[in-house]
Order: C-alpha cells, then structure tokens, then sequence
C-alpha cells in the first residue's frame, strides 16, 4: 500500500461524515480504521475520513439463494463479484487540506456523490497525523465505537512511521490522549494499554 | 503564537547551553510563584537552594528553588495509582498526568537598561519560561571582587561563581553569625574578619572567647590554622587578659589587659544579671554603694569588717540581705586575676590607641573563656568605655568625617548572653545595637541561640550569616523580619552541618546560600600571606591533609 488508490464513490455525504459505496472488498482494503481521502474538484479541496463501519447489505438474489440451500462455489463467486446492492463503508470526516494546509476539523461543504474515494498512502498519513487535533474529533464522536477506532487508527499511523520514529510517535499520542481523557483514566488506560508498542523502545 | 514567541525569546536572551525548566503557572509576589516542571526536567536533578531565571515578557526575574513537590492532572491519581509495569504507559503518564512543580521566590529583577539587578516588586506572567541560572547570571547577581567585595564562598551547585559581600555596606550596620555548635561560625566569622581587615573596611575589636581568632588555632581535624594576626602581623594586636595562657600558646601579646577594681561599676553588673543571678535589689544595692563609698565599692564591699556593713545598713535603705547577697555574688570576681587593685594603666585607652591606628585588637581570654561572669565583664566594661570614647569624638566632629574616629566593629559570641530581653534595654551592647552606625560603631555577634537575643536588637542585625540551625524558635528568630521568610526556612534547615551558609541582608542583593570558602592556604595566599622559606615544600602535603579532614567532618 505505497500509493493512493479508489475505493469507492461517494453514496451519500454530510458535513461530519459520508457514506462510499464499492463494489467489491479487495483482499487488504479497505480497513477499519483507514485514512480515506476525496478530492473536491473544483475547489481543490481534500476531505479526510476514517473508516469506522464496513456493512455488506443483502439483496433479493442473496436471499434466493439462501433458500435454495444449494450454493455451488461459481455462484457464491458470481453473487459477490455481480452485486445488485453495493458493498457500504461509513467514513467519519477528520480533517481537510486547502492551499496546502492542513486542517483537522470540519470541510466547508460535504463531498457530492460519486465523488471518487481513496485510500490514503503512508505518507499521507504521516502528514496528516503531524497534528493529533483530529482525536479530539474520534473521540467526541456519537454512535461509532469509538475506542476501537481510535486504537485502529493509531496502530495503522504508528506503522506508516519508520521504526526508529514509532515510539516517539506513540508516546506524543500517549500524551495527548491522556490530557483529552484525563477526566475517564480507567478508559484512558484501556487505549494507551492497547496502542503501546509490542517492543518498546 | 506561542511558538513565535519563544522565538522571539531566543533572540532576546540567547539560550546557550541552558534548558528551559518548566514555565510560571501561578503565583504572588508575597508568597512566591509556582512553576510547572516539563517532562524533560526530572525533579529528581532539582535541588532546593538552586538560582532559577524566569524570563517574563518585558523583566527577567531572578530567584530560588525554595520547594519541590510532586503533583498530577487528576487528583484520582493518588487515590487509584494506574498500572505502571508497563514502561510505555509509565511514560506517557510520567510525562502527561503527572509533574513536579517547583515554588521560586522570585528575589532580583533584571532589565537590559538597568545594569545593576532591582530587588521585585511583582511577578512575571503566566506562561513564561522558566531555566535554571548559569554562571553568568549569578555573577551579575554578586558582583566581581574589587575593593569592597569579598569572595565568601560558592552557592551551592555551582562551583565557578562566587558570592562577594559587600564589605562597606556589612560594617554599616550590625552582623550576625549564627548557627549550631560546630557548624563553622568561628571559621566563618574568620573569614568576614579577614576581608574587613583586609579591605581596610573596618577596624575590628574581637572579644576572643575560645582564641579562635589571633594565633594558631586548634581546628577539630586536628590540624592547625592561622589566626588573623598571622595573616596580618600590620593591622592587627594581640591583647590578652591571660597572659600565661598567650604564652603557653607561643603567642607574644602586644598588651596584657588588666582592670582595676575601681573601674567597675554597676552599670557593668546589668549585662551579668542573669549570669550572675542578681536581682533588682542587688543592683539597686550597688548603685547606693557606690553613692556612698565612691569608686572603690567593690574592693570596700569584700573587704568590709561586720560592723561596718551593719552601720551602713542603718544609715542607708539598703536591706541586709541583698547587701549579703550581692557580696556573695561578687566574690566571686575575686578569683579573675585581671582584676587588681594597684593596676593604673588605662586598658580601654589602650584599645583605642591601636584602634586609632588602624589596627584591629584580638582579645584573648584564655582560661577565662571558661567563665562568662568574665568574659561578659571585661567586654562589657571595655565596650563600654570605648563606645563612651567614640560618641564624644562623633559629636566633637559635628558631622565633619574627616575628624570622626574609624569604623569599629566589636565582635562578641555568646551574644545572647549580652543581648536577652531582661538586660539588652539596658546594656551597652543593646545601645550600640539600637543605635545604628551613628557613632561608627556595630557589633558583630556570633551565637548557637538566636532566640535567645532581644527581638528589637535582632531586627537591627542588618547582614545575617546562618550556618545550620534546627531549633524552631532560632529559626522563627533569624529570619524576623524578612520577607519570603518561609521559604528560606526550607533552604535553611536542609544546609549540611558544616561549611555552608545562608547569608541575607544589607551586605548581599538577596539571600544567598552558599558552600564557605576553605579557610585554608589558599586563603591565606589570596590575603597575602607569604609561607615562611623553610615551609614551602610542605605545603601541598598540608593543603590535601587539611581538604581530607574537612571532608571526613561532613556527615
Ligand atoms: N570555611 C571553612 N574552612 C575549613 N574548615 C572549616 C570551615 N568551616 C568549618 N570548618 C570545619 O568545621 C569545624 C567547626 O567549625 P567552627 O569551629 O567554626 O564551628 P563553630 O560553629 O564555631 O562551633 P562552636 O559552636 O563549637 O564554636 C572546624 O574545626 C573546621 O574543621
Ligand atoms: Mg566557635
């Protein structure tokens, strides 16, 4: 995963978060807990997402050939590859770039549908991960599991670093985790216990 | 924001090799500020007593570690400690939720326009940053040596600077120098005596209790050091009230100090009431003895048949038994053999002959430094006399300098014996405490007791040098009067039990803790003492026999 690739378009959008619709699930992506990326054409701006939720709906063929009972494996393949509803990944907006810079908060406007989605590359995410505003924004989220998000999202960052930068990564995470936890330490515990390095330092 | 004006800082008070401490969080000028530490500055590295530079938006503050206290983001911290096996979550929390603070007061204010430091009058504000002092801080703190600063020491931690002491503004008014037996007051007192004399700054009369201060001196590992007189064979005398003992020692008195009986009076026995035990009554007796039989009341009163006291107390209002009672008293005067009748030279005029000169007097007491009814009474009597001396030259000069007798500093130890509150109203050594440098004369007690001493007296101490002290009430009693005393307690009660000090007052520009200088051959070189041909080769041997004794004495 070393350049930005699409995944999807844009379903349905709204300032704190979008909906991308896909066709199919590649082997590695995307992944809970991926920095996503939509560039808003005319205006140049990029949106910054987290995965939070994948969901693969039903439709009425799955359902027949549940009933039927006899699935031959060209089937199954055929269902998944020829889906009548698209496969639905929920992205959670953290952060937006204009003119260059960075921002880790709210876009102006929404992506539109069918904007185009891409999964970030390692270097993307270094940049946007300069700045931890954005856990702020995880963490004050309503009705997505936030902590799990969180933990994803923080390992994923720590391995697009070069070993030798990833403990001084985590900790400067550590940090600001505990100065936005600092009123729930029991909860606070819980992440820092499982971001901390397999090997520290 | 906040970036560029660090950087903004940088360009001010170029950084160096010094690292920022934590930055300024609260605080009163009264109580001092508190400052937050980073997590790179491990408490553990921070000493109470260390100089810290505070640098504020438009002042650069200038002050001291006075407090080291641990602290947290979330007081449940204490109460449900986290789990800190695991080394990543005890850093991060080490280094987030949790932080030491240092309390600073805040002593000194800096300014580019301003060369010489100003003491404060209000705090720097929040945020600014916070780093330890480097020794160029300190130096412009305490000055270069020059004619009238002397080097003293080395503040803690920071052994290329030294603290100078101004001498001038020290003789202006009284010093103390206190501390607990054996922590190094006679050696410190040695050391400001050494700078007086040698600055020219004062003359000094030194009522030597336990002959610390004129020849050889016994230390207590068991090696010897030079007396000030060895120092300066010019400017200072060797008086003694115990010629034998002076002998015995191989010094060579200038003078022998004797007293005749006559010279006694009773205003001498109101430094002795405690010591002596004498009431009311027994001085009240005294002053009517001398009404009636003159100058040689004493001599009379010892010497006096039965018949002659019962006749005396018919015709007096004296009451009998005070009369017995103070004659007892006073017999025991009769064993000092300084005391005599036929005596008719003028020891106190003596005194001042050499004071006159230029030179200060080392009174030795030889075995009589045993006896304070002695020491009190001849120091007493002589102070006395010489101080009755100066006010009559200050007042016939009318103010013309040129014509007013020299500084004079008398030293005393025991102080409190001379200065408790029953007698310091009344004694000449409270009035000479009381009444400033208007006659040119200030005393420099030396005392295990500060409590001991008269509030009004100890309030008029201008420099106070304390070397380690841990009674609360000796403590309460030094730092009357000076404000962010509390602080200071903190400092002071920590010092080691030898060689270190904290001085504050007139002669420093704010309260300074500092390691002493070794009163050692080097010292002796740096006032300008030659070592004899025949010694040199020695020397060494006996500059690392004496640095390896004094380190053995720390404990
Ligand atoms: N500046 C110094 N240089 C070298 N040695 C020192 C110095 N200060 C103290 N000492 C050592 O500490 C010992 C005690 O010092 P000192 O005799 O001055 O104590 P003190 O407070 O006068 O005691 P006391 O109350 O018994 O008179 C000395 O004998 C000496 O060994
Ligand atoms: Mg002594």
């Amino acid at each position: 995963m070393s350049t930005n690739f699409p995944i999807g378009w844009v379903l349905r959008a709204s300032t704190v978060g979008f909906a991308v619709g896909c066709r199919l699930l590649q082997p590695n992506t995307p992944h809970f807990g991926d920095l996503v990326k939509v560039a808003l054409q005319p205006d140049e701006i990029d949106i910054f997402g987290l995965i939070y939720d994948v969901q693969v709906k039903d439709d009425p063929a799955v359902r027949q050939l549940i009933l039927a009972g006899e699935m031959e494996p060209e089937a199954i393949m055929d269902q998944r590859e020829n889906r009548l509803v698209p496969i639905e990944i929920s992205v959670l907006v953290v952060g937006y770039q204009q003119n260059g810079f960075m921002i880790q908060g709210l876009p102006p406007q929404p992506p539109l549908s069918l904007n185009i989605i891409m999964v970030s590359d390692e270097a993307d995410l270094r940049t946007f991960t300069e700045n931890l505003d954005y856990l702020r924004l995880i963490l004050n989220a309503r009705q997505i599991p936030v902590d799990e998000l969180l933990v994803a999202n923080i390992r994923r960052a720590t391995f697009a670093h070069p070993p030798e930068q990833q403990y001084a990564f985590l900790l400067k995470v550590g940090r600001e985790l505990a100065r936005l936890l600092n009123h729930d330490l029991v909860r606070l515990e819980g992440i820092l216990r499982r971001i901390k390095p397999v090997v520290s330092r | 924001m906040i970036n560029q004006n660090l950087n903004e800082l940088d360009q001010f008070f170029p950084r160096a090799a010094t690292r920022q401490l934590g930055m300024v969080i609260s605080g009163s000028l009264s109580k001092g500020v508190e400052v937050k530490l980073f997590p790179e500055a491990p408490v553990e590295s921070i000493a109470v007593g260390r100089y810290i530079v505070i640098e504020g938006l438009q002042l650069q503050f200038f002050g001291m570690i006075t407090d080291v206290t641990l602290d947290n983001t979330n007081p449940q911290f204490e109460k449900t400690p986290p789990d800190v096996s695991d080394p990543f979550l005890r850093e991060v929390y080490a280094s987030s939720s949790t932080f030491g603070r240092l309390h600073v007061s805040p002593m000194l204010v800096l300014d580019d326009k301003n060369e010489e430091p100003r003491p404060v009058k209000t705090v720097p504000s929040h945020f600014s940053l916070v780093r330890l002092a480097t020794e160029e801080d300190v130096n412009l703190v305490f000055g270069q040596e020059d004619e009238t600063h002397f080097h003293i020491g080395e503040p803690l931690d920071m052994e290329d600077v030294r603290v100078h002491l101004d001498l001038t503004r020290m003789v202006e008014r009284s010093v103390g120098v206190f501390g607990k037996s054996g922590t190094g007051k006679s050696f410190l007192t040695r050391l400001l005596l050494a700078g007086v004399i040698q600055r020219h700054a004062a003359v000094a009369l030194i009522f030597d209790m336990h002959n610390d201060y004129g020849w050889e001196i016994q230390s207590e590992g068991h090696y010897k050091v030079k007396g000030l007189k060895q120092l300066f064979p010019q400017q200072v005398a060797i008086f003694t009230i115990d010629e034998e003992s002076s002998l015995r020692r191989r010094v060579r008195p200038d003078f022998v100090v004797k007293l005749n009986w006559t010279e006694i009076q009773p205003e001498d026995l109101e430094t002795l009431r405690t010591t002596l035990d004498l009431s009311d009554n027994m001085i009240g007796t005294a002053y009517t003895l001398r009404r009636s039989w003159g100058d040689k009341w004493i001599r009379k009163l010892l010497t006096a048949e039965k018949y002659e006291l019962d006749e005396l107390v018919e015709n007096s209002s004296i009451n009998r038994s005070s009369l017995d009672a103070l004659s007892r008293r006073l017999e025991r005067l009769e064993r000092f053999e300084f005391l005599q009748e036929n005596w008719a030279g003028d020891s106190a005029k003596k005194i001042i002959e050499y004071i006159d000169k230029g030179t200060s007097v080392v009174l030795e007491f030889g075995r009589y430094g045993n006896s304070l009814e002695a020491y009190i009474l001849v120091a007493n009597y002589l102070t006395r006399r010489i101080h009755q001396m100066y006010v009559e030259r200050v007042e016939r000069a009318l103010g013309d300098a040129a014509h007013e007798p020299r500084q004079l500093m008398i030293v005393i130890e025991e102080a409190h014996k001379f200065l408790d509150p029953q007698v310091a109203r009344q004694t000449i050594f409270g009035i000479i405490a009381r009444e400033l440098r208007k006659y040119n004369v200030t005393l420099l007690v030396v005392d295990q007791r500060p409590s001991g001493i008269d509030e009004e007296v100890m309030s008029q101490i201008g420099t106070r040098v304390t070397a380690l002290l841990d009674n609360e009430r000796d403590l309460n009693a030094v730092f009357m009067g000076v404000s962010g005393a509390n602080a200071l307690r903190e400092v002071l009660a920590r010092l080691d039990t030898k060689q270190q000090a904290l001085i504050m007052g007139h002669a420093v520009p704010m309260p300074v803790v500092i390691q002493t200088r070794l009163y050692d051959s080097d010292f002796y070189a740096a006032m300008g003492f030659q070592e004899p041909e025949e010694l040199r080769g020695t020397r060494n041997d006996r500059v690392t026999m004496m640095r390896g004794a004094v380190e053995e004495g720390i404990d």
